[in-house]
């Protein structure tokens, strides 16, 4: 994975860099981390189980770091949902998880 | 999750902050902005969070805290904080996505808020050190109002205080309190500061306990006084009997902690605040060392007396002008003359006021002492004095030194070289004849500056007499480096060594060891003709007191001139009734001295005409009779000889026999003009030491001898005891080896070896041992005295051939001299495996440093120590680096 490669994907290059002291690989390091990140499933299985503090938990921590990352494409849903979940939002969150779970695919395969 | 960040910390001396969030990536992304300027620890919860700012809490400057967290939560994390008073000043930053929780968050104690995603690096390090700078501030501004020790408001905040609050309640009736610990430095003492401080938070939070509900505040003034200011008429017993506690912690059990109290009530609002609690200070100084009453209130008695103080301070300046003060002198003898003679003066102040009449000295002496006027004072005096000395000079062509007192308030004037070189000057008097008595208790307080111009008086030609020696707080030790030429023993000292029980071996150890540094020794307060005796048999030079004559004015005076102008005339005149006795100093015996035997200490006084051996035999009296020796006879030698058998203890008779031969007592004659023998007599009480001493009728051709028989027994058995009470002062008390005194001595011997050039080969080996403190902190001090016990035992047996002296607490110090110094290598070498071994196995270790006398460049033994020392230290060091952690 390349600085190009993120900034192709959507993400905020700039911002994310400028977070980590402008160190690229330190940069790309935390990235990558993502990619194995258990709270995903974990908000997934919460959503499925309709433990809706359990997924708010879940989103509010990857939004943190999404953020952080600056990694817009999965940022931007993730905030969605974890106001939705904060308020115990009686909706249907499939469609939301599904661009969650697309974006992930699509940053996994960078 | 804490570990994987440890790589991270640094032990340098970086502020530190803790991180407080449980996502990876959001502790790494703070650690990459941080880690340059700070130390960070980082936590992955609240609780964790909380641990680490307990365990950190000296150190810690910041917390960088994340609100949403598993176990507990940033918030709850807030709050615990701020109510657990020992952490509650570290600043906390929130850091959280959560903008509506900002307010929140501020209001539970948090200093600041930064939002998620985080800002740019420099505007969170700007953050950061603005917040850190602003808790600091915030810290030393309460670190001045509030005393380190007890965390109770300090002096000059609390005065502050009573004056903010007294704005606002001034017609609110007050009482000013002070609290004093009794005997406090013996606490200290025994039990070390730690408990000593120990013991004083306990009190503060006692007081503060008892005197809160009242609305009363306390501070400590210093050390262990502690004042409170409270609305009138609170129970005093109350406070003092909850404050008074009974401190319960491990073998210590049962000492009771006694306060003292003192109350000035019902304040008069126009003193100053300073003066409040010097009122309540001084009711307390009433009950100092009372158990039976615990609380002085000030009261009538005290005002007035206060008020007496303060007019004598007004009338200071009048009583100057006007000539009020009157110096009077003091004759001081020179007791080893016979008789007495007058040797000296001392000046002493008597106030004489117009309407209060004659004013006792002990009064307003303290008092200008305290305020500062004893200076002018000290001058007037000094004036007196040497205008004194010169008319006495100028009409009885006799030079009378003259003491003076210089208070301790003098000894910081820069002046006062200058000054008292100016009074010598005017009065065109040799600074020699105005001599200078100086408290002994200056010289350890301060003493290096105190010697500086104490040296520089004496290159002047000043000489300075330590006053009040043995008050308590100069060692014997002290006397030898300090620049003094004579020692003046303190009136209470005397009088108590004198009263009661007359025990009088500190007496003579000190005067033995003052003899022996050729250290003159003033007596002061002697009263009786049996002191005067004892003080002059002890070796005392010069005695003052009632005995002699009261201060008195200087018309009065003259008759002590005029009768040492008498004897002096007379030993012109070669009546030689001036004799130096000689008691210490075996000077020869001369005529004077028979003279003084005949009129006292003998009991058989013979005139023998030694060619004939005819004899007389004077003075033979009171209980002695029993010996039964005729008043004339023709043969002295065969007389002695029969009754030798009848009266001298058995043991003795066979060695008199063989001595008191008439060529023996003729060959020592002439040799040294005098034979001497001591040996038993038997009395009915038993056998008593006697002395005989035989000399030459004055003038080489009187074939005439005079021999004297005195009863010594006293004073060998006092002897004995010196020696003892002298060994005692050479013995360490806890480990039995040479004390410091006993080193002190050997060092100077030393050094006139070594300056004679005839020193051999030795070597110095300084010791200490470790972690005394520490053992003696957490076992006590009987295992303290046990470690040192053993670890003297290790270096005796180590050096068993050399002198061991303790010269300090842990400090060792042996002197190697042939097999020990020949074997030193070894030695040294023995000393570290002990080391070595006993220290893994929890025992003694002690540092050691040897160095060796350096022939051609060591002038004295102290050179050789001071190396040994700094070897010493280098070994402790390596010891502390290497293995000293495995005792801790």
């Amino acid at each position: 994975m390349t600085l190009d490669d993120l900034a192709a994907y959507g993400a905020n290059v700039q911002e994310g860099l400028g977070r980590c002291m402008n160190m690229e690989a330190f940069y790309l390091q935390l990235v990558e981390t993502i990619k194995a990140e258990p709270n995903f499933d974990a908000l997934a299985a919460a959503i499925d189980a309709g433990d809706l503090d359990a997924a708010f938990s879940a989103s509010h921590a990857l939004k943190g770091v999404l953020s952080n990352l600056s990694l817009t494409p999965l940022q931007k849903p993730m905030e969605e949902l974890c106001e939705l979940l904060r308020a115990h939002t009686d909706m249907d969150y499939a469609p939301l998880m599904a661009e969650i779970t697309q974006q992930l695919e699509r940053f996994r395969a960078l | 999750m804490l570990e994987s960040h440890q790589r991270f910390h640094s032990a340098n001396g970086k502020r530190q902050i803790l991180i407080a969030d449980d996502e990876l990536i959001n502790r790494e992304l703070l650690r990459a902005v941080l880690q340059d300027t700070y130390e960070l620890h980082f936590a992955t919860n609240g609780q964790e969070a909380l641990d680490a700012m307990r365990k950190h809490r000296e150190t810690l400057s910041l917390v960088l805290l994340d609100l949403l967290m598993p176990v507990m939560s940033g918030m709850e994390l807030l709050r615990a904080a701020r109510a657990d008073a020992t952490i509650a000043q570290i600043p906390v930053i929130v850091i959280s996505g959560d903008i509506d929780s900002e307010i929140e968050c501020l209001q539970a104690g948090a200093m600041d808020f930064i939002p998620k995603p985080y800002p740019k690096p420099g505007v969170i390090l700007a953050r950061v050190l603005r917040t850190i700078e602003l808790s600091e501030d915030r810290d030393i501004i309460s670190s001045t109002e509030r005393d380190e020790l007890t965390g109770l408001y300090n002096r000059e905040y609390f005065y502050r205080y009573v004056e903010q609050f007294d704005l606002y309640h001034r017609d609110a009736p007050m009482d000013a309190l002070v609290v004093d610990v009794n005997h406090f430095h013996m606490i200290n003492e025994r039990f070390g500061t730690s408990y000593g401080d120990l013991v004083l938070r306990q009190i503060a939070e006692a007081l503060l306990t008892a005197v809160q509900p009242a609305e009363g505040f306390v501070c400590r003034r210093e050390a262990d006084t502690f004042l409170i200011y409270c609305p009138h008429g609170v129970d005093y017993d109350g406070i003092l009997a909850n404050a008074s506690i009974r401190l319960t912690n491990g073998d210590r059990q049962g000492n009771r902690i006694w306060l003292r109290m003192g109350v000035y009530a019902n304040v008069d609002k126009m003193l100053d605040v300073e003066r409040r609690f010097d009122r309540a200070k001084r009711a307390a100084d009433t009950v100092q060392g009372s158990f039976a009453r615990r609380i002085g209130i000030y009261d009538d008695t005290m005002h007035e007396r206060e008020l007496y103080s303060e007019q004598l301070i007004e009338n200071f300046d009048s009583a100057i002008n006007e000539h009020q003060f009157s110096v009077f002198f003091q004759p001081k003898f020179d007791v080893q003359s016979e008789p007495p003679i007058l040797a000296s003066a001392e000046a002493l102040v008597r106030w004489f006021h117009p309407t209060m009449g004659m004013i006792n000295p002990g009064v307003f002496i303290p008092l200008f002492e305290e305020n500062g006027l004893v200076q002018r004072l000290d001058l007037y005096v000094w004036r007196a004095a040497a205008a004194q000395i010169r008319e006495w000079k100028e009409r009885f062509g006799i030079s009378i030194a003259v003491s003076v007192n210089v208070s301790r308030i003098d000894m910081y004037d820069p002046y006062l070289v200058e000054t008292l070189q100016e009074v010598v000057r005017d009065n065109d008097i040799d600074p020699s004849e105005l001599v200078l008595e100086i408290t002994e208790s200056a010289y350890t307080q301060d003493s290096q500056q105190i010697i500086e111009t104490v040296n520089r008086l004496r290159d002047l030609g000043f000489r300075v007499e330590m006053d009040d020696f043995g008050t308590g707080y100069s060692s014997l030790n002290m006397i030898s480096s300090l620049p003094i030429d004579a020692l003046k023993l303190d009136m209470q000292f005397v009088r108590s060594a004198f009263s009661g029980t007359q025990d009088t071996r500190m007496l003579e150890v000190i005067i033995d060891i003052a003899d022996y540094l050729s250290v003159p020794v003033i007596a002061e307060g002697v009263e009786t003709e049996a002191q005067m005796l004892t003080l002059r048999e002890m070796g005392c030079d010069v005695v003052q007191g009632f005995f002699f004559s009261r201060p008195v004015p200087p018309e009065e005076f003259e008759r002590f001139i005029l009768e040492r102008k008498a004897v002096e005339a007379r030993v012109r005149e070669g009546d030689g009734n001036d004799a130096r006795r000689g008691t210490h100093k075996q000077t020869a015996v001369t005529y004077g001295r028979i003279v003084q035997a005949l009129a006292a200490d003998y009991f058989g006084i013979y005139y023998v005409d030694i060619q004939t051996g005819a004899y007389a035999e004077y003075g033979a009296h009171h209980k002695y009779r029993s010996l039964g020796i005729d008043t004339t006879g023709t043969d002295f030698f065969a007389d002695t000889k029969r009754n030798i058998e009848r009266v001298v203890y058995p043991d003795d008779i066979e060695m008199l026999q063989a001595t008191l031969t008439k060529d023996n007592i003729e060959d020592s004659l002439n040799r040294t003009g005098v034979f001497t023998v001591t040996y038993r007599i038997m009395f009915e009480d038993g056998p008593s030491y006697v002395h005989l001493k035989a000399t030459r009728m004055v003038g080489g051709n009187d074939k005439h001898i005079v021999i004297g028989v005195s009863n010594v027994d006293e004073q060998i058995r006092r002897e004995q005891e010196r020696a003892r009470a002298i060994r005692l002062a050479n013995q360490d008390a806890l480990t039995g080896v040479k004390s410091k005194l006993a080193y002190s001595q050997d060092e100077r011997k030393l050094d006139r070896a070594i300056a004679a050039g005839g020193q051999g080969p030795f070597a110095v080996v300084v010791f200490d041992v470790n972690d005394l403190k520490y053992v003696n902190d957490t076992q006590g001090h009987a295992a303290g005295d046990q470690y040192l016990k053993d670890a003297c035992t290790i270096i005796c047996q180590t050096f068993k051939h050399s002198p061991v002296y303790r010269i300090g607490g842990d400090e060792f110090v042996a002197i190697l001299r042939g097999t020990d110094y020949a074997a030193r290598e070894q030695l040294m070498a023995q000393l570290d495996v002990n080391n070595r071994t006993d220290v893994h196995g929890g025992g003694v270790s002690i540092a050691g440093g040897i160095a060796e006398f350096q022939k051609d460049t060591d002038q004295r033994l102290a050179a050789v120590f001071k190396r040994a020392d700094t070897a010493m230290y280098e070994n402790k060091r390596r010891l502390k680096g290497t293995s000293g952690s495995s005792i801790r």
